[in-house]
């Protein structure tokens, strides 16, 4: 069973991979980008962490997706099926693409991960936060210090003080 | 003699009635009967009374109604029911469907108006059922530069992300949920942040003016109004220390968030109705300034899908609000005891006396917090439905600026107060209350 349910989330997110870089419309580029990061929101699922397979379906289908499709939208309409074809960038690509791969693999089988139980008990995401409270507490404030700038950045430069109370005849 | 059918007779018509009923008899008795005893040896058969149904007992069932009953019960608990019917799809569009015809009689009356009137005779009961009637016999017309298969998608995906969004509300305890996650609070939110991916694909693929502008509002919004309303129920995630929504839903059987934490109710409350769409929010269908927004060149039944979509995240938001903040299915007892007598002496009718086993077909506890929760989602409806009479449309800069700034502010303060209670050692685990 969960071989197959694997099989289906690879060929899924796989398939929409290519689709993304392949298809000629931007639009359905970036759904086909949404059917890869669901894919691996499924594979998450399927590693026994539904905590992480949520954030992922959150953040990434529900706000880098839709950021993208946004972004795709707001472009002219000529702009969106432009053609540009070049065969050499297409195989430094691939070849790159095989290159990391092949790296990485190899990192990731050297790294013992053999050798990791598959029927252990899948961890708490309770546990992971007590662990953010305790042992990792210097991670967590650096993480929140990192977040809260960039925030107060964000409103900083979203605010217009030129445009206010505009219309408003009071 | 009519002059729409000039050969009528009766006993013509008469006779075709009879010729109908024989047929259906014989074809009944020749091929359906047979066919329903193969079909029993090929299904999983619920076990009733402790003992495994076989077909011939199925069989019985259909004689004898009293029988029923056990094979209703097994029916209930199933998994088909759940989705299908009860916490699930059904349950939300029967309350949808009721909040549709509410809304229109409501908004009559605080407009002086009178509303549906005709159909049914009884104040327009039957208004919705003729709606639906009208929606389905509409043509579907496509627009000719369409994006044809998003556009065709669009509605069902729509319905079909509300339906997900549905199966995550418990409505009664004792696990009356379709799916009880242990993540649901996260899952939720996974679920809403689909809608806005859904209605900005179906705005750009209808490929005209007045979607792609509502398409891009609704964007703006849905988007915006999402971070206040995942910040205003992490005070709650603080206090209960869990994301299933059951749990939630039995840490509050004695006092309800709402008592505590009003800002965050009041923050999830204003970003619902952005999130709904409805007014004063409702800038992505502004009727009176781009036609019906992203929904402009929907029709026929494609148009009542995605209406019926609409409701049905509207039940679900409320009944979220419910879950979250108004304690759920808790309440007094006020339903009234199943009579026992029924139960030990059967039903007397006067000679005859009908004994049905397993009668209490739902516990009483079950029945009341369903009425429980009903009551209060109804009344959460009609505060979402209430500013639609009251209030005119919010322009987007004002919408964004509420969004961005003081909905925000507002979460954390409501985050602080959250985190003073639980380590002033109020609430929450270890607390005094």
């Amino acid at each position: 069973m969960a071989d197959a349910v694997f099989l289906a989330i690879s060929v899924l997110t796989i398939g929409s991979a290519i689709a993304a870089l392949e298809v000629r419309s931007l639009i359905y580029g970036s759904i086909s980008l949404m059917g890869t990061l669901g894919g691996v929101a499924g594979y998450f699922l399927l590693l026994d962490s539904p905590f992480v397979a949520m954030f992922q379906i959150a953040v990434y289908i529900g706000s880098i997706a839709v950021l993208i499709l946004f972004t795709v939208m707001l472009v002219r309409r000529q702009l969106i099926f432009i053609k540009i074809e070049d065969k050499r960038r297409r195989y430094a690509g691939i070849g790159l693409m095989l290159i990391m791969m092949v790296s990485l693999g190899a990192i990731i089988i050297g790294s013992g991960v053999k050798t990791m139980q598959t029927d252990a008990a899948p961890v708490d995401f309770r546990t992971i936060g007590e662990d953010f409270l305790t042992y990792y507490w210097p991670a967590l404030v650096l993480m929140a210090l990192i977040l809260a700038a960039s925030v107060i950045g964000a409103l900083t430069l979203a605010r217009r003080e030129d445009m206010e109370n505009e219309q408003r005849t009071d | 003699m009519s002059a729409i059918a000039p050969k009528f007779r009766f006993s013509y018509f008469l006779r075709s009635i009879l010729d109908n009923v024989f047929w259906i008899i014989t074809l009944l008795t020749l091929v359906g009967i047979p066919l329903a005893m193969v079909l029993f040896f090929y299904f999983e058969l619920p076990v009733m009374n402790n003992n495994l149904t076989s077909p011939y007992l199925m069989l019985t069932t259909i004689a004898d109604p009293s029988r029923q009953v056990p094979l209703l019960k097994s029916i209930m608990h199933s998994d088909f029911f759940r989705i299908t019917a009860f916490p699930g799809f059904g349950f939300a569009a029967l309350l949808a469907a009721a909040t549709i015809f509410i809304e229109r009689k409501m908004l009559a009356k605080l407009q002086l108006r009178v509303g549906p009137f005709y159909c049914g005779k009884i104040e327009g009961i039957l208004q919705l059922a003729g709606d639906g009637l009208k929606l389905i016999s509409k043509e579907i017309i496509i627009p000719a530069k369409a994006d044809k298969p998003i556009f065709w998608a669009a509605p069902v995906l729509f319905v079909a992300t509300a339906a997900a969004f549905v199966a995550l509300i418990p409505v009664a305890g004792g696990g009356w949920v379709v799916a009880d996650v242990d993540v649901g609070l996260l899952a939720v939110f996974a679920i809403i942040g689909f809608f806005p991916v859904i209605t900005v694909l179906s705005a750009w693929s209808a490929n005209s003016k007045f979607p792609f502008i509502g398409g891009i509002r609704a964007l703006h919004q849905m988007v915006s109004f999402e971070i206040p309303l995942i910040l205003s129920v992490l005070g709650i995630v603080i206090l209960t220390g869990s994301l299933n929504l059951s749990e939630i839903v039995q840490s509050q059987i004695h006092y309800w968030w709402i008592v505590f934490l009003p800002i965050g109710a009041i923050v999830f409350f204003i970003a619902m109705l952005a999130e709904l769409e409805r007014i004063p929010f409702d800038l992505p269908e502004a009727e009176s300034e781009i036609v019906a927004g992203w929904l402009t060149e929907f029709s026929g039944m494609m148009y009542g899908l995605v209406q019926l979509g609409s409701y049905v995240k509207l039940y679900a938001f409320s009944a979220l609000f419910v879950v979250l903040f108004l304690g759920g299915w808790n309440g007094p007892m006020i339903w009234p005891p199943f009579p026992e007598d029924i139960i030990k002496n059967g039903i007397v009718m006067g000679p005859i006396t009908a004994h049905i086993p397993g009668l209490p077909l739902l516990d009483q506890q079950m029945i009341n917090d369903v009425v429980w929760f009903v009551i209060k989602t109804m009344g959460v409806i009609f505060m979402i439905l209430l500013p639609r009479g009251v209030f005119p449309r919010i322009r987007i800069d004002l919408l964004l600026h509420i969004g961005w700034y003081k909905l925000i502010g507002l979460c954390f303060v409501n985050i602080f107060i959250a985190l003073g209670l639980l380590y002033a050692g109020v609430l929450g685990p270890g607390g005094i209350l």
